[in-house]
């Protein structure tokens, strides 16, 4: 009581009040720092070692004029983007590795945004630091300020180490600020569905969804002439509209750091008038119950399957129905120009003359979202038991076997329907803009992914038993991973052993040619050591509960 | 059925260097409430995780009636539990909770379960994420007493219950009692293990330092006696079992006493007594003076 309207005590409060704020970056820093190292590593990694293995690759495949013919082909197109100055080496690394980056970093960012705001608040991480003098909104902001710093710090290290490996520094001032503006974009969507929606599952599939329509946006606008002003209404269509190393465009960037700064206020704005672990959209607090598949283990393991199920169905069946529609385009420029059929044969992109083979190159992209989902839902439940909701299931007569049967076969299932059902969305894309593929050509193409999918079930299951908190990362790791690899090692002229280490090297492209029954059987053994393997390590070790 | 509903021998669990849990030996003799007591970090919670078959032992084990703890598909067709810390599935309701425990657990008694239901006053029609600590746990309640399974082991169930609700949870312990269920309760509010359980085990840095019933618990230890009188003082010097003589007045005294009263019965009945209580001591007396001792 003496110490009031002393000096000194106040003193000693301002000094508190910066203390506490810093105390609160420091554990978002915390939160992101070893996955913002990963992604930081990764592109600048990538970036790098394309654009200085560039003279390489071009002097060792084909000259320059045949890759740019190449890349004029609308499927190709559609895929990395379209190609604006093949002839140096910033120009190939922005069309090889740009798109691939771009989305990588986006995704990093919007989960990372949504775990670390809607994640911790819904788990009630922060209702002791709320109870402190630090209101909601400056914790929030403290969390996406992390983010966005770990964003721009990728952004510029990619600049630095292009203009280090001798690219011009304003393209790749350019390209670097264009990966570093997407992540910002989708950190920003992400903490602003983060305080809109009332969990993190919600607000990370908004997201995801608002990322998917930006990434098919930019393809539409990329693949189809007449439609390219769709690039300005997504992140990634305004990264390619920027040209780095040829137009030098600065515009569109402005444009998606005004969207991004737009995104970041209104969060603040949101944040300002919500409760704590409330939401804008709130759910209901009452309804009667929907008993459907409760009775059994394998029955709720499909329960809770559904909803993602459908969420994922709908993402990739867009983008494959979009394949699909684009394939006449590509057939029509290649009867059109009959030279680039020949070039493309050269190139080794042997069967994108043809819409069956048109369609290979694009199912064998398939294998990321499929095996990623598998990933996912197997880490869902690593959640579940480190979250408790399964305690009471471990309490009760169930073997862990028994549930992760349950698991691995509901997952199992759900990606054969997500396969099936994208061979089916380019099935129904390619009838209707009249391109001749076969209903079962396109269902057996869509499918071969399933191996690799295979894979990646498997690798989460050997991190559930072995490594429960990083299921998600192995799991993703055989298809997110094994692409990258195999991108590398195409762009760079890597040994031919660094290669064959990617499962997409034993992935035929079917339906142009018959599957790889031996790279398949490879696959499969792989599966099955890493299955049981995993079994082990989860039936023996102690729960996290 | 076995005489034992859980019993454990020489169990053990080192988490690396840390020992959780010593060499523990208890048997819960079935139809009785045993309740389970120690600080924080005492090893309580290890000791469920391992009679759940949630952990598995460094060395030792358990047994749920004949059953080895780690055959789970066995061992809990005949227990239930309900967790300190209740999580839910967010997006099932209620209901939908308690219908995939019901259907997935040891069985369930559908019109008992809704009679707890309304005894515990429960709204099914909210979804997970909605509830509150104590209605989380009063869903775990109702689901584990529902079941009708031999063995109930709760671990701290009431932490999150207001007084009536812990009334409630009381009187259903006590029906579970009546129909020969086992009940192993780990709880700090010793004042309702002491009028639920009948046997009680204290564990201490892992380590058991007491098991015993509750009555005998008491009769170990010191009551607290107060005796008026008229005319001289009782002679209490070298009676057994008395200790701490206090005169709190020129006509009363205050001792405490160990043991068998007889003899103090016959010291004082040489004085002329007028007024004389007995203060048997609680369980949190009985309790505090295990740590005590320990600390010492």
């Amino acid at each position: 009581m003496t110490a009031v309207g002393t000096p000194a005590p106040r003193a000693a409060r301002v000094t508190a009040d910066t203390s506490a704020g810093r105390a609160v970056t420091w554990l978002a820093v915390r939160q992101v720092r070893r996955g913002a190292t990963i992604v930081l590593v990764l592109v600048v990694g990538m970036s790098a070692m394309v654009a200085t293995t560039y003279a390489s690759t071009f002097t060792d495949t084909m000259d320059a004029a045949a890759l740019a013919a190449l890349a004029e082909n609308p499927a190709i197109r559609t895929l990395f983007g379209q190609p604006v100055a093949l002839d140096s080496a910033g120009g190939f690394t922005v069309w090889r590795t740009g798109t691939v980056l771009a989305v990588l970093v986006g995704v990093w960012a919007l989960l990372t945004a949504t775990r670390i705001t809607r994640g911790a608040e819904d788990a009630g991480h922060w209702n002791l630091l709320l109870a402190g003098r630090i209101p909601l909104s400056t914790v929030v902001m403290r969390h996406a300020t992390v983010l966005v710093a770990a964003v721009l710090l990728t952004g510029l290290a990619t600049a630095t180490a292009l203009t280090t490996a001798g690219t011009p520094p304003v393209g790749a001032a350019l390209h670097g600020a264009s990966i570093a503006l997407v992540g910002v974009f989708f950190a920003a969507a992400g903490v602003l569905a983060a305080q809109m929606l009332p969990n993190r599952a919600a607000a990370s599939g908004a997201t995801v969804a608002l990322l998917s329509a930006g990434l098919l946006l930019r393809m539409i606008g990329d693949g189809v002439d007449a439609l390219g002003w769709l690039r300005w209404l997504s992140p990634f269509g305004l990264a390619a509209l920027s040209r780095p190393y040829h137009d030098n465009r600065i515009v569109p960037l402005v444009v998606l750091a005004l969207a991004a700064s737009i995104l970041l206020t209104a969060s603040t704005v949101a944040t300002a008038h919500r409760d704590v672990q409330g939401s804008w959209l709130a759910p209901r607090t009452g309804r009667a119950p929907r008993l459907r598949l409760l009775g059994s283990i394998p029955a709720f393991a499909l329960r809770r399957l559904l909803r993602p199920l459908a969420g994922w169905t709908a993402g990739v069946g867009a983008y494959y129905l979009l394949i699909g529609l684009l394939a006449v385009s590509m057939t029509t420029f290649l009867a059109d120009n009959p030279r680039f059929a020949d070039l493309a044969v050269q190139a080794g992109f042997a069967g994108l003359g043809s819409v069956e083979g048109y369609v290979a190159t694009m199912f064998a992209l398939l294998a990321i979202p499929a095996g990623t989902f598998t990933a996912v839902r197997i880490a869902a439940t690593a959640t579940a038991e480190t979250d408790r909701q399964l305690t009471l299931i471990y309490a009760g007569p169930v073997t862990r076997l028994r549930l992760l049967a349950a698991e691995t076969a509901t997952t199992a299932a759900g990606t054969v329907a997500l396969t099936t059902l994208a061979g089916l969305a380019t099935w129904i894309g390619a009838r209707s803009a009249g391109a001749p593929l076969k209903l079962d050509a396109a269902l057996t193409g869509a499918t071969n992914v399933l191996p690799i999918a295979a894979l990646c079930l498997a690798a989460a299951i050997f991190a559930l038993g072995w490594l429960p908190r990083a299921v998600a990362l192995v799991g993703s790791l055989p298809a997110a991973g094994g692409f990258l690899l195999q991108v590398v090692a195409d762009s760079t002229g890597a040994p031919h052993w660094v290669g064959t280490l990617s499962p997409f090297a034993h992935l035929a492209p079917v339906p142009e040619v018959a599957p790889d029954w031996t790279g398949t059987l490879g696959m499969l053994v792989t599966v099955a050591i890493l299955t049981v393997t995993g079994a082990i390590g989860y039936q023996r070790r102690d729960l996290n509960t | 059925m076995d005489t034992f509903a859980i019993r454990t021998e020489g169990l053990t669990k080192r988490y690396g260097q840390l020992l959780a849990l010593d060499t523990l030996d208890i048997a819960v003799p079935t139809g009785s409430v045993f309740g389970f007591l120690g600080p924080n970090g005492a090893g309580k919670s290890t000791t469920i995780r391992l009679l759940l078959g949630m952990a598995r032992p460094s060395s030792g084990h358990a047994r749920i009636f004949d059953t080895d703890a780690r055959d789970v598909r066995s061992a809990h067709r005949s227990l239930a539990y309900v967790p300190a810390d209740v999580a839910l599935w967010p997006q099932l309701t209620g209901a939908e909770t308690l219908e995939l425990l019901g259907r997935t657990g040891p069985g369930v008694d559908r019109g008992y379960r809704n009679e707890l239901v309304e005894r515990f006053a429960l709204d099914l029609s909210k979804p997970g994420r909605t509830y509150s600590t104590g209605n989380r746990q009063k869903v775990a309640l109702v689901a584990a007493f529902a079941t009708r399974a031999p063995l109930l082991v709760l671990d701290e169930p009431t932490s999150g219950l207001d007084p009536l609700m812990e009334r409630e949870f009381q009187r259903a312990v006590a029906q579970a009692r009546e129909r020969g269920q086992t009940v192993f309760l780990s709880s700090h509010q010793l004042t309702e293990v002491e009028s639920v359980c009948d046997r009680v085990a204290i564990l201490r840095a892992g380590r058991l330092v007491e098991i015993a019933d509750v009555a005998d618990l008491r009769r170990l230890h010191r009551s607290q006696v107060e005796v008026t009188f008229a005319g001289t003082a009782p002679q209490l010097t070298d009676v057994p079992g008395v200790g701490a003589v206090e005169r709190l007045g020129p006509a009363r005294l205050r001792f405490t006493l160990t043991g068998p009263p007889a003899p103090v019965l016959r010291a004082l009945a040489t004085a002329d007594v007028t007024a004389l209580t007995v203060h048997e001591p609680t369980l949190e007396e009985i309790f505090l003076d295990y740590y005590d001792e320990v600390a010492r």
